[in-house]
Protein backbone atom coordinates (compact mmCIF):
# COMPACT_ATOMS: atom_id res chain seq x y z
CA UNK A 1 0.00 0.00 0.00
CA UNK A 2 2.72 2.50 1.02
CA UNK A 3 4.80 1.53 -1.97
CA UNK A 4 1.94 2.51 -4.28
CA UNK A 5 1.35 5.92 -2.72
CA UNK A 6 4.84 7.19 -1.90
CA UNK A 7 7.24 7.79 -4.78
CA UNK A 8 10.76 6.43 -4.64
CA UNK A 9 12.69 8.76 -2.31
CA UNK A 10 15.32 10.96 -3.91
CA UNK A 11 16.65 14.49 -3.45
CA UNK A 12 16.23 16.58 -0.28
CA UNK A 13 12.58 15.82 0.38
CA UNK A 14 13.37 12.23 -0.44
CA UNK A 15 15.89 12.07 2.39
CA UNK A 16 13.29 13.45 4.77
CA UNK A 17 10.79 10.81 3.70
CA UNK A 18 13.45 8.16 4.09
CA UNK A 19 14.33 9.41 7.56
CA UNK A 20 10.68 9.39 8.62
CA UNK A 21 10.36 5.83 7.32
CA UNK A 22 13.46 4.70 9.19
CA UNK A 23 12.18 6.41 12.33
CA UNK A 24 8.79 4.75 12.02
CA UNK A 25 10.42 1.37 11.51
CA UNK A 26 12.72 1.88 14.52
CA UNK A 27 9.72 2.90 16.63
CA UNK A 28 7.84 -0.20 15.51
CA UNK A 29 10.69 -2.54 16.45
CA UNK A 30 11.22 -0.62 19.69
CA UNK A 31 7.56 -1.18 20.58
CA UNK A 32 7.81 -4.88 19.79
CA UNK A 33 10.97 -5.34 21.85
CA UNK A 34 9.43 -3.26 24.67
CA UNK A 35 6.24 -5.31 24.70
CA UNK A 36 8.13 -8.59 24.87
CA UNK A 37 10.44 -7.22 27.59
CA UNK A 38 7.64 -5.84 29.81
CA UNK A 39 5.54 -9.01 29.39
CA UNK A 40 8.55 -11.11 30.41
CA UNK A 41 9.23 -8.81 33.36
CA UNK A 42 5.67 -9.25 34.63
CA UNK A 43 5.84 -13.04 34.14
CA UNK A 44 9.27 -13.71 35.72
CA UNK A 45 8.02 -13.84 39.35
CA UNK A 46 5.75 -16.77 38.43
CA UNK A 47 8.76 -18.85 37.42
CA UNK A 48 10.18 -19.82 40.85
CA UNK A 49 6.85 -21.05 42.24
CA UNK A 50 6.13 -23.13 39.15
CA UNK A 51 9.56 -24.78 39.34
CA UNK A 52 9.78 -25.20 43.12
CA UNK A 53 6.24 -26.64 43.39
CA UNK A 54 7.41 -29.77 41.57
CA UNK A 55 10.96 -29.97 42.87
CA UNK A 56 11.89 -32.60 45.41
CA UNK A 57 15.59 -31.77 45.33
CA UNK A 58 17.16 -28.61 43.96
CA UNK A 59 20.60 -28.03 45.53
CA UNK A 60 22.30 -24.66 45.14
CA UNK A 61 24.11 -23.88 42.06
CA UNK A 62 21.86 -26.14 39.90
CA UNK A 63 19.74 -24.22 37.41
CA UNK A 64 16.88 -26.75 37.43
CA UNK A 65 15.61 -29.20 40.03
CA UNK A 66 17.71 -32.38 40.15
CA UNK A 67 14.77 -34.51 41.37
CA UNK A 68 11.24 -33.66 40.33
CA UNK A 69 8.30 -34.75 42.46
CA UNK A 70 5.30 -33.89 44.57
CA UNK A 71 6.98 -33.76 47.99
CA UNK A 72 5.90 -30.15 48.45
CA UNK A 73 2.28 -31.12 47.83
CA UNK A 74 2.43 -33.87 50.45
CA UNK A 75 3.97 -31.54 53.06
CA UNK A 76 1.45 -28.81 52.26
CA UNK A 77 -1.40 -31.32 52.58
CA UNK A 78 -0.02 -32.52 55.92
CA UNK A 79 0.10 -28.91 57.10
CA UNK A 80 -3.61 -28.52 56.35
CA UNK A 81 -3.44 -26.70 53.03
CA UNK A 82 -6.81 -27.99 51.82
CA UNK A 83 -8.92 -27.02 54.87
CA UNK A 84 -7.12 -23.65 54.83
CA UNK A 85 -7.99 -23.26 51.15
CA UNK A 86 -11.63 -24.04 51.92
CA UNK A 87 -11.62 -21.48 54.76
CA UNK A 88 -10.15 -18.83 52.48
CA UNK A 89 -12.70 -19.60 49.76
CA UNK A 90 -15.50 -19.28 52.31
CA UNK A 91 -14.08 -16.00 53.61
CA UNK A 92 -13.78 -14.58 50.09
CA UNK A 93 -17.28 -15.71 49.12
CA UNK A 94 -18.81 -14.34 52.33
CA UNK A 95 -17.15 -10.95 51.90
CA UNK A 96 -18.23 -10.92 48.25
CA UNK A 97 -21.81 -11.99 49.02
CA UNK A 98 -22.19 -9.08 51.47
CA UNK A 99 -20.12 -6.31 49.88
CA UNK A 100 -21.48 -6.75 46.34
CA UNK A 101 -25.18 -6.06 47.06
CA UNK A 102 -24.22 -3.25 49.47
CA UNK A 103 -22.09 -1.66 46.75
CA UNK A 104 -24.77 -2.23 44.09
CA UNK A 105 -27.47 -0.50 46.15
CA UNK A 106 -25.21 2.39 47.14
CA UNK A 107 -23.85 2.67 43.60
CA UNK A 108 -27.33 2.86 42.10
CA UNK A 109 -28.49 5.52 44.55
CA UNK A 110 -25.31 7.57 44.07
CA UNK A 111 -25.46 7.33 40.27
CA UNK A 112 -28.96 8.78 40.25
CA UNK A 113 -27.68 11.72 42.29
CA UNK A 114 -30.54 11.92 44.75
CA UNK A 115 -28.64 10.90 47.87
CA UNK A 116 -28.66 13.64 50.52
CA UNK A 117 -25.08 14.89 51.14
CA UNK A 118 -24.07 12.73 48.19
CA UNK A 119 -20.47 13.97 48.01
CA UNK A 120 -19.84 13.28 51.68
CA UNK A 121 -21.46 9.84 51.48
CA UNK A 122 -19.27 8.96 48.47
CA UNK A 123 -16.16 10.15 50.29
CA UNK A 124 -17.06 8.07 53.35
CA UNK A 125 -17.75 4.94 51.31
CA UNK A 126 -14.43 5.28 49.44
CA UNK A 127 -12.48 6.24 52.59
CA UNK A 128 -11.40 2.68 53.53
CA UNK A 129 -9.00 2.74 50.56
CA UNK A 130 -7.00 5.39 52.45
CA UNK A 131 -7.04 3.62 55.79
CA UNK A 132 -4.54 0.80 56.38
CA UNK A 133 -6.57 -2.25 57.51
CA UNK A 134 -4.04 -3.19 60.20
CA UNK A 135 -4.59 0.15 61.98
CA UNK A 136 -8.39 -0.20 62.02
CA UNK A 137 -8.10 -3.80 63.17
CA UNK A 138 -5.69 -3.01 66.00
CA UNK A 139 -8.18 -0.50 67.37
CA UNK A 140 -11.18 -2.71 66.72
CA UNK A 141 -9.93 -5.90 68.41
CA UNK A 142 -10.07 -4.26 71.84
CA UNK A 143 -13.60 -2.94 71.25
CA UNK A 144 -14.79 -6.28 69.84
CA UNK A 145 -13.27 -8.10 72.81
CA UNK A 146 -15.04 -5.85 75.33
CA UNK A 147 -18.38 -6.07 73.51
CA UNK A 148 -18.05 -9.84 73.11
CA UNK A 149 -18.23 -9.74 69.29
CA UNK A 150 -17.04 -13.11 67.90
CA UNK A 151 -13.76 -12.91 66.00
CA UNK A 152 -15.19 -14.22 62.75
CA UNK A 153 -17.89 -11.52 62.74
CA UNK A 154 -15.32 -8.78 63.34
CA UNK A 155 -13.10 -10.27 60.62
CA UNK A 156 -15.89 -10.32 58.04
CA UNK A 157 -17.00 -6.80 59.06
CA UNK A 158 -13.53 -5.31 58.56
CA UNK A 159 -13.05 -7.06 55.21
CA UNK A 160 -16.54 -6.10 53.94
CA UNK A 161 -15.82 -2.46 54.78
CA UNK A 162 -12.48 -2.79 52.98
CA UNK A 163 -14.29 -4.19 49.91
CA UNK A 164 -17.17 -1.68 49.80
CA UNK A 165 -15.13 1.10 48.09
CA UNK A 166 -14.43 -1.20 45.11
CA UNK A 167 -17.98 -2.55 44.75
CA UNK A 168 -19.53 0.91 45.19
CA UNK A 169 -17.16 2.52 42.69
CA UNK A 170 -17.73 -0.12 40.01
CA UNK A 171 -21.49 -0.23 40.46
CA UNK A 172 -21.79 3.56 40.49
CA UNK A 173 -19.98 3.69 37.16
CA UNK A 174 -22.20 0.90 35.79
CA UNK A 175 -25.43 2.59 36.88
CA UNK A 176 -24.23 5.94 35.50
CA UNK A 177 -24.38 4.36 32.05
CA UNK A 178 -27.57 2.41 32.76
CA UNK A 179 -30.66 3.36 30.83
CA UNK A 180 -33.77 3.08 33.00
CA UNK A 181 -35.85 3.32 29.86
CA UNK A 182 -35.46 -0.45 29.45
CA UNK A 183 -37.17 -1.04 32.78
CA UNK A 184 -39.98 1.37 31.91
CA UNK A 185 -40.50 -0.26 28.54
CA UNK A 186 -40.72 -3.67 30.17
CA UNK A 187 -43.20 -2.32 32.70
CA UNK A 188 -45.37 -0.76 29.98
CA UNK A 189 -45.37 -4.13 28.29
CA UNK A 190 -46.83 -5.60 31.47
CA UNK A 191 -43.81 -7.02 33.29
CA UNK A 192 -44.06 -7.19 37.07
CA UNK A 193 -41.32 -5.75 39.30
CA UNK A 194 -39.80 -9.18 39.97
CA UNK A 195 -39.75 -9.93 36.28
CA UNK A 196 -38.17 -6.54 35.54
CA UNK A 197 -35.45 -7.15 38.12
CA UNK A 198 -34.62 -10.68 36.99
CA UNK A 199 -35.06 -10.32 33.23
CA UNK A 200 -34.09 -6.70 32.54
CA UNK A 201 -32.21 -5.04 35.36
CA UNK A 202 -29.82 -7.78 36.54
CA UNK A 203 -28.82 -9.02 33.05
CA UNK A 204 -27.95 -5.44 32.07
CA UNK A 205 -25.63 -4.88 35.06
CA UNK A 206 -24.35 -8.48 35.21
CA UNK A 207 -20.80 -7.77 33.92
CA UNK A 208 -20.33 -4.96 36.46
CA UNK A 209 -21.78 -7.14 39.23
CA UNK A 210 -19.36 -9.91 38.31
CA UNK A 211 -16.40 -7.52 38.38
CA UNK A 212 -17.49 -6.07 41.73
CA UNK A 213 -18.03 -9.53 43.22
CA UNK A 214 -14.60 -10.62 41.97
CA UNK A 215 -12.81 -7.67 43.59
CA UNK A 216 -14.70 -8.18 46.86
CA UNK A 217 -13.76 -11.86 46.81
CA UNK A 218 -10.10 -10.88 46.39
CA UNK A 219 -10.23 -8.71 49.52
CA UNK A 220 -11.23 -11.74 51.59
CA UNK A 221 -9.06 -14.20 49.69
CA UNK A 222 -5.82 -12.15 49.86
CA UNK A 223 -6.09 -10.84 53.39
CA UNK A 224 -3.24 -11.67 55.70
CA UNK A 225 -2.85 -9.03 58.39
CA UNK A 226 -6.50 -8.66 59.48
CA UNK A 227 -6.94 -12.42 59.86
CA UNK A 228 -3.68 -12.63 61.78
CA UNK A 229 -4.63 -9.81 64.17
CA UNK A 230 -8.24 -10.84 64.80
CA UNK A 231 -7.80 -14.61 64.65
CA UNK A 232 -4.63 -14.51 66.76
CA UNK A 233 -3.54 -17.71 65.03
CA UNK A 234 -6.85 -19.53 65.54
CA UNK A 235 -8.29 -18.73 62.10
CA UNK A 236 -5.89 -20.45 59.70
CA UNK A 237 -6.55 -19.21 56.19
CA UNK A 238 -4.36 -20.08 53.21
CA UNK A 239 -2.35 -16.81 53.40
CA UNK A 240 -1.68 -17.48 57.09
CA UNK A 241 -0.31 -20.91 56.27
CA UNK A 242 1.80 -19.42 53.49
CA UNK A 243 3.08 -16.66 55.78
CA UNK A 244 4.11 -19.17 58.43
CA UNK A 245 5.82 -21.35 55.83
CA UNK A 246 7.59 -18.49 54.05
CA UNK A 247 8.93 -16.92 57.24
CA UNK A 248 10.60 -20.19 58.23
CA UNK A 249 13.48 -21.44 56.11
CA UNK A 250 14.24 -24.64 54.28
CA UNK A 251 10.86 -25.65 52.89
CA UNK A 252 10.88 -24.00 49.50
CA UNK A 253 8.71 -26.66 47.75
CA UNK A 254 5.97 -26.22 50.38
CA UNK A 255 6.10 -22.42 50.05
CA UNK A 256 5.79 -22.77 46.29
CA UNK A 257 2.82 -25.16 46.52
CA UNK A 258 0.96 -22.89 48.96
CA UNK A 259 1.72 -19.85 46.79
CA UNK A 260 0.48 -21.70 43.71
CA UNK A 261 -2.73 -22.72 45.50
CA UNK A 262 -3.30 -19.08 46.47
CA UNK A 263 -2.77 -17.98 42.84
CA UNK A 264 -5.00 -20.41 40.95
CA UNK A 265 -8.51 -19.43 42.16
CA UNK A 266 -8.12 -15.68 41.48
CA UNK A 267 -6.72 -16.31 38.00
CA UNK A 268 -9.53 -18.78 37.19
CA UNK A 269 -12.15 -16.32 38.44
CA UNK A 270 -10.56 -13.49 36.44
CA UNK A 271 -10.80 -15.62 33.31
CA UNK A 272 -14.46 -16.39 34.05
CA UNK A 273 -15.32 -12.71 34.62
CA UNK A 274 -13.49 -11.67 31.44
CA UNK A 275 -15.23 -14.31 29.34
CA UNK A 276 -18.61 -13.35 30.80
CA UNK A 277 -18.24 -9.64 30.05
CA UNK A 278 -16.83 -10.31 26.58
CA UNK A 279 -19.76 -12.52 25.68
CA UNK A 280 -22.13 -9.76 26.86
CA UNK A 281 -20.54 -7.07 24.75
CA UNK A 282 -20.47 -9.30 21.67
CA UNK A 283 -24.19 -9.90 21.81
CA UNK B 1 -41.66 18.46 46.11
CA UNK B 2 -43.18 15.55 47.97
CA UNK B 3 -42.09 13.13 45.30
CA UNK B 4 -38.59 14.54 45.53
CA UNK B 5 -38.28 14.03 49.28
CA UNK B 6 -39.68 10.54 48.87
CA UNK B 7 -37.11 9.66 46.21
CA UNK B 8 -34.24 11.11 48.20
CA UNK B 9 -35.42 9.18 51.25
CA UNK B 10 -35.42 6.04 49.12
CA UNK B 11 -31.90 6.86 47.91
CA UNK B 12 -30.75 7.36 51.50
CA UNK B 13 -32.21 3.96 52.42
CA UNK B 14 -30.31 2.35 49.54
CA UNK B 15 -27.04 3.88 50.69
CA UNK B 16 -27.47 3.08 54.36
CA UNK B 17 -26.58 -0.66 54.32
CA UNK B 18 -23.13 0.20 52.94
CA UNK B 19 -22.68 3.41 54.89
CA UNK B 20 -23.57 2.07 58.31
CA UNK B 21 -20.93 -0.70 58.57
CA UNK B 22 -18.31 1.58 57.00
CA UNK B 23 -18.89 4.35 59.53
CA UNK B 24 -19.16 1.87 62.41
CA UNK B 25 -15.99 -0.08 61.60
CA UNK B 26 -13.88 2.95 60.66
CA UNK B 27 -15.26 5.00 63.56
CA UNK B 28 -14.89 2.28 66.18
CA UNK B 29 -11.52 1.08 64.87
CA UNK B 30 -9.86 4.46 64.45
CA UNK B 31 -11.59 5.92 67.50
CA UNK B 32 -10.41 3.07 69.68
CA UNK B 33 -6.93 3.34 68.18
CA UNK B 34 -6.69 7.03 69.08
CA UNK B 35 -8.18 6.48 72.57
CA UNK B 36 -5.82 3.60 73.29
CA UNK B 37 -2.82 5.48 71.99
CA UNK B 38 -3.64 8.21 74.50
CA UNK B 39 -3.71 5.69 77.34
CA UNK B 40 -7.46 5.92 77.92
CA UNK B 41 -8.28 2.26 77.32
CA UNK B 42 -5.42 0.26 78.80
CA UNK B 43 -5.48 -3.53 78.91
CA UNK B 44 -3.85 -3.38 82.33
CA UNK B 45 -3.89 -0.59 84.91
CA UNK B 46 -5.88 2.63 85.24
CA UNK B 47 -6.98 4.73 82.29
CA UNK B 48 -5.09 8.00 82.25
CA UNK B 49 -4.87 10.62 79.52
CA UNK B 50 -1.30 10.96 78.39
CA UNK B 51 0.78 11.58 75.32
CA UNK B 52 3.48 9.30 76.73
CA UNK B 53 3.09 6.80 73.88
CA UNK B 54 3.70 9.47 71.27
CA UNK B 55 6.60 11.00 73.21
CA UNK B 56 8.17 7.57 73.68
CA UNK B 57 7.91 7.04 69.93
CA UNK B 58 9.69 10.26 69.02
CA UNK B 59 12.64 9.17 71.13
CA UNK B 60 12.32 5.67 69.75
CA UNK B 61 12.59 4.51 66.18
CA UNK B 62 9.39 5.89 64.82
CA UNK B 63 10.98 8.68 62.78
CA UNK B 64 13.34 6.18 61.17
CA UNK B 65 10.35 3.91 60.55
CA UNK B 66 8.44 6.79 58.99
CA UNK B 67 11.39 7.52 56.73
CA UNK B 68 11.73 3.87 55.70
CA UNK B 69 7.98 3.55 55.00
CA UNK B 70 7.84 6.71 52.90
CA UNK B 71 11.05 5.79 51.03
CA UNK B 72 9.79 2.29 50.20
CA UNK B 73 6.41 3.66 49.10
CA UNK B 74 8.01 6.41 46.99
CA UNK B 75 10.50 4.06 45.32
CA UNK B 76 8.02 1.28 44.57
CA UNK B 77 5.30 3.66 43.40
CA UNK B 78 7.69 5.54 41.07
CA UNK B 79 8.87 2.26 39.56
CA UNK B 80 5.28 1.02 39.27
CA UNK B 81 4.20 4.23 37.50
CA UNK B 82 7.11 3.98 35.05
CA UNK B 83 6.61 0.30 34.21
CA UNK B 84 2.80 0.48 34.35
CA UNK B 85 2.58 3.51 32.05
CA UNK B 86 5.07 1.93 29.64
CA UNK B 87 3.05 -1.28 29.60
CA UNK B 88 -0.20 0.63 28.95
CA UNK B 89 1.29 2.63 26.07
CA UNK B 90 2.79 -0.55 24.57
CA UNK B 91 -0.58 -2.31 24.72
CA UNK B 92 -2.17 0.67 22.95
CA UNK B 93 0.49 0.76 20.21
CA UNK B 94 1.82 -2.72 19.68
CA UNK B 95 0.15 -5.46 17.69
CA UNK B 96 1.63 -8.16 19.92
CA UNK B 97 -1.17 -9.32 22.22
CA UNK B 98 -0.93 -10.84 25.65
CA UNK B 99 0.57 -7.98 27.65
CA UNK B 100 -2.84 -6.64 28.71
CA UNK B 101 -3.94 -10.12 29.81
CA UNK B 102 -0.70 -10.69 31.74
CA UNK B 103 -1.04 -7.36 33.56
CA UNK B 104 -4.67 -8.16 34.39
CA UNK B 105 -3.61 -11.56 35.75
CA UNK B 106 -0.94 -10.08 38.04
CA UNK B 107 -3.39 -7.70 39.76
CA UNK B 108 -5.46 -10.33 41.64
CA UNK B 109 -2.44 -12.22 43.01
CA UNK B 110 -2.07 -11.71 46.78
CA UNK B 111 0.93 -9.60 47.79
CA UNK B 112 1.93 -12.38 50.17
CA UNK B 113 2.27 -14.76 47.21
CA UNK B 114 4.34 -12.11 45.47
CA UNK B 115 6.56 -11.80 48.52
CA UNK B 116 7.03 -15.58 48.71
CA UNK B 117 7.93 -15.94 45.04
CA UNK B 118 10.19 -12.85 44.97
CA UNK B 119 11.95 -14.41 47.95
CA UNK B 120 12.53 -17.61 45.96
CA UNK B 121 13.74 -15.44 43.06
CA UNK B 122 16.10 -12.99 44.78
CA UNK B 123 17.37 -14.70 47.94
CA UNK B 124 21.08 -15.56 48.09
CA UNK B 125 20.24 -19.11 47.00
CA UNK B 126 17.44 -17.98 44.70
CA UNK B 127 16.91 -18.37 40.99
CA UNK B 128 18.74 -15.16 40.04
CA UNK B 129 21.78 -16.11 42.13
CA UNK B 130 21.84 -19.47 40.31
CA UNK B 131 21.47 -17.80 36.91
CA UNK B 132 24.40 -15.42 37.45
CA UNK B 133 26.39 -18.28 38.98
CA UNK B 134 27.18 -16.45 42.21
CA UNK B 135 29.62 -18.21 44.54
CA UNK B 136 27.94 -19.00 47.89
CA UNK B 137 28.15 -15.92 50.13
CA UNK B 138 28.93 -13.43 47.37
CA UNK B 139 25.40 -12.63 46.18
CA UNK B 140 24.26 -9.16 47.35
CA UNK B 141 21.63 -9.16 50.14
CA UNK B 142 18.61 -8.21 48.06
CA UNK B 143 16.33 -9.96 50.56
CA UNK B 144 16.74 -8.54 54.05
CA UNK B 145 19.50 -6.21 52.89
CA UNK B 146 20.15 -2.56 53.58
CA UNK B 147 18.39 -1.21 50.46
CA UNK B 148 15.06 -3.07 50.69
CA UNK B 149 15.57 -4.19 47.07
CA UNK B 150 13.33 -7.27 47.19
CA UNK B 151 10.59 -5.37 49.06
CA UNK B 152 10.57 -2.51 46.56
CA UNK B 153 10.70 -4.86 43.56
CA UNK B 154 7.79 -7.01 44.79
CA UNK B 155 5.63 -3.98 45.49
CA UNK B 156 6.62 -2.39 42.16
CA UNK B 157 5.80 -5.62 40.30
CA UNK B 158 2.26 -5.94 41.65
CA UNK B 159 1.50 -2.22 41.61
CA UNK B 160 2.81 -1.71 38.07
CA UNK B 161 0.22 -4.21 36.87
CA UNK B 162 -2.42 -2.24 38.78
CA UNK B 163 -1.23 1.05 37.22
CA UNK B 164 -1.25 -0.53 33.75
CA UNK B 165 -4.84 -1.78 34.13
CA UNK B 166 -6.12 1.58 35.43
CA UNK B 167 -4.31 3.61 32.76
CA UNK B 168 -5.46 1.24 29.99
CA UNK B 169 -9.09 1.50 30.99
CA UNK B 170 -8.82 5.31 30.95
CA UNK B 171 -7.08 5.49 27.56
CA UNK B 172 -9.18 2.93 25.68
CA UNK B 173 -10.29 4.03 22.22
CA UNK B 174 -10.18 7.83 22.68
CA UNK B 175 -6.40 7.83 22.81
CA UNK B 176 -6.06 5.60 19.77
CA UNK B 177 -8.28 7.90 17.69
CA UNK B 178 -6.46 11.05 18.81
CA UNK B 179 -3.10 9.39 18.27
CA UNK B 180 -4.05 8.45 14.72
CA UNK B 181 -5.29 11.97 14.09
CA UNK B 182 -2.01 13.43 15.40
CA UNK B 183 -0.03 10.99 13.26
CA UNK B 184 -2.10 12.04 10.24
CA UNK B 185 -1.14 15.66 10.95
CA UNK B 186 2.54 14.67 10.84
CA UNK B 187 3.40 14.30 14.55
CA UNK B 188 6.27 11.91 15.27
CA UNK B 189 6.06 9.06 17.83
CA UNK B 190 7.76 11.01 20.64
CA UNK B 191 5.71 14.12 20.00
CA UNK B 192 2.49 12.08 20.12
CA UNK B 193 3.59 10.41 23.34
CA UNK B 194 4.31 13.76 25.01
CA UNK B 195 1.43 15.80 23.61
CA UNK B 196 -1.38 13.25 23.27
CA UNK B 197 -0.89 10.08 25.30
CA UNK B 198 0.69 11.37 28.52
CA UNK B 199 -1.80 14.25 29.07
CA UNK B 200 -4.67 11.78 28.51
CA UNK B 201 -3.13 9.25 30.91
CA UNK B 202 -2.17 11.80 33.58
CA UNK B 203 -5.36 11.60 35.72
CA UNK B 204 -5.25 7.78 35.76
CA UNK B 205 -1.54 7.91 36.66
CA UNK B 206 -2.22 10.27 39.55
CA UNK B 207 -5.13 8.17 40.86
CA UNK B 208 -3.36 4.81 40.59
CA UNK B 209 -0.10 6.23 41.94
CA UNK B 210 -1.86 7.72 44.95
CA UNK B 211 -3.77 4.55 45.78
CA UNK B 212 -0.63 2.48 45.39
CA UNK B 213 1.41 4.83 47.64
CA UNK B 214 -1.25 4.76 50.37
CA UNK B 215 -1.48 0.98 50.08
CA UNK B 216 2.27 0.47 50.39
CA UNK B 217 2.54 2.75 53.43
CA UNK B 218 -0.07 0.61 55.21
CA UNK B 219 1.05 -2.80 53.97
CA UNK B 220 2.69 -5.26 56.31
CA UNK B 221 3.43 -8.67 54.86
CA UNK B 222 5.91 -7.80 52.09
CA UNK B 223 8.24 -5.74 54.31
CA UNK B 224 7.87 -8.31 57.07
CA UNK B 225 8.90 -11.23 54.82
CA UNK B 226 11.50 -9.61 52.58
CA UNK B 227 12.76 -6.71 54.68
CA UNK B 228 15.41 -6.49 57.37
CA UNK B 229 14.66 -6.63 61.06
CA UNK B 230 16.01 -3.15 61.75
CA UNK B 231 14.98 -0.41 61.08
CA UNK B 232 11.34 -1.38 60.63
CA UNK B 233 8.76 0.38 58.47
CA UNK B 234 5.69 1.68 60.35
CA UNK B 235 3.36 -1.29 59.84
CA UNK B 236 6.00 -3.82 60.93
CA UNK B 237 6.95 -1.67 63.93
CA UNK B 238 3.28 -1.32 64.96
CA UNK B 239 2.76 -5.06 64.62
CA UNK B 240 5.80 -5.93 66.74
CA UNK B 241 4.76 -3.51 69.49
CA UNK B 242 1.17 -4.77 69.31
CA UNK B 243 2.11 -8.43 69.75
CA UNK B 244 4.65 -7.68 72.48
CA UNK B 245 4.00 -9.70 75.64
CA UNK B 246 4.49 -6.47 77.58
CA UNK B 247 0.95 -5.10 77.35
CA UNK B 248 2.05 -1.59 78.33
CA UNK B 249 3.50 -1.36 74.80
CA UNK B 250 -0.03 -1.32 73.36
CA UNK B 251 -0.47 2.46 73.45
CA UNK B 252 2.77 2.84 71.50
CA UNK B 253 1.62 0.27 68.93
CA UNK B 254 -1.60 2.19 68.42
CA UNK B 255 0.26 5.49 68.23
CA UNK B 256 2.27 4.05 65.33
CA UNK B 257 -0.98 2.82 63.74
CA UNK B 258 -2.53 6.30 64.04
CA UNK B 259 0.60 7.82 62.49
CA UNK B 260 0.39 5.33 59.59
CA UNK B 261 -3.24 6.27 58.97
CA UNK B 262 -2.23 9.96 58.96
CA UNK B 263 0.51 9.32 56.37
CA UNK B 264 -1.79 7.26 54.11
CA UNK B 265 -4.65 9.75 54.37
CA UNK B 266 -2.23 12.63 53.79
CA UNK B 267 -1.02 10.93 50.62
CA UNK B 268 -4.62 10.64 49.41
CA UNK B 269 -5.35 14.31 50.11
CA UNK B 270 -2.19 15.30 48.24
CA UNK B 271 -3.17 12.99 45.38
CA UNK B 272 -6.65 14.54 45.19
CA UNK B 273 -5.12 18.03 45.02
CA UNK B 274 -2.74 16.91 42.29
CA UNK B 275 -5.61 15.32 40.39
CA UNK B 276 -7.50 18.63 40.33
CA UNK B 277 -4.45 20.36 38.82
CA UNK B 278 -3.92 17.65 36.23
CA UNK B 279 -7.61 17.68 35.32
CA UNK B 280 -7.47 21.48 34.85
CA UNK B 281 -4.54 21.05 32.47
CA UNK B 282 -6.73 18.94 30.27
Amino acid sequence: MTALVTPAPHGRSGRRVLRARVEARAAKWGRRAGTVAVTALLLVPFLPILLWAFADRWPYPELAPTVWGVGGWLTATAQGAWPALTRSLLLGLTVSAIATPLGAMAGRALARGRVPYGKMVTALLLAPVAVPPFAVTMGLTTVALRLGVPGVVALVAVLVVAAVPYTTYIMRAAYAGYDEGFEETARTLGAGSRHVLLRVHLPLVAPALAAAAFLAFLVGWSDYVVTLLIGAGRIVSLPLLLGASASASGNDPTIAVLALLATIPPVLLLTAVTVLSRRRTQR
Amino acid sequence: MNRRTASSRRAALLVLPALLPTVLVLGAGLGAAVIQSLGLLPLVGKPELSSAAYRALVVDDVLTGLGVSVAIAAASTSLALLVGATAAVLVQRSRIGGLAAVAAAVVPIPHLVGAATVGLLLADSGLVARLVGAQPGTFPALVGGPWWVAVVLELAWKESAFVAVVVLSSLATTERDLDEAAAGLGAGPWQRLRRVTLPLAAPALVVSGTISFAYVVGSYEVAWLLGRTYPEPLAVLAFRLFSDTDLTMRPQALAVAVLTVAVAAGALVAGAALLRRVAVLR
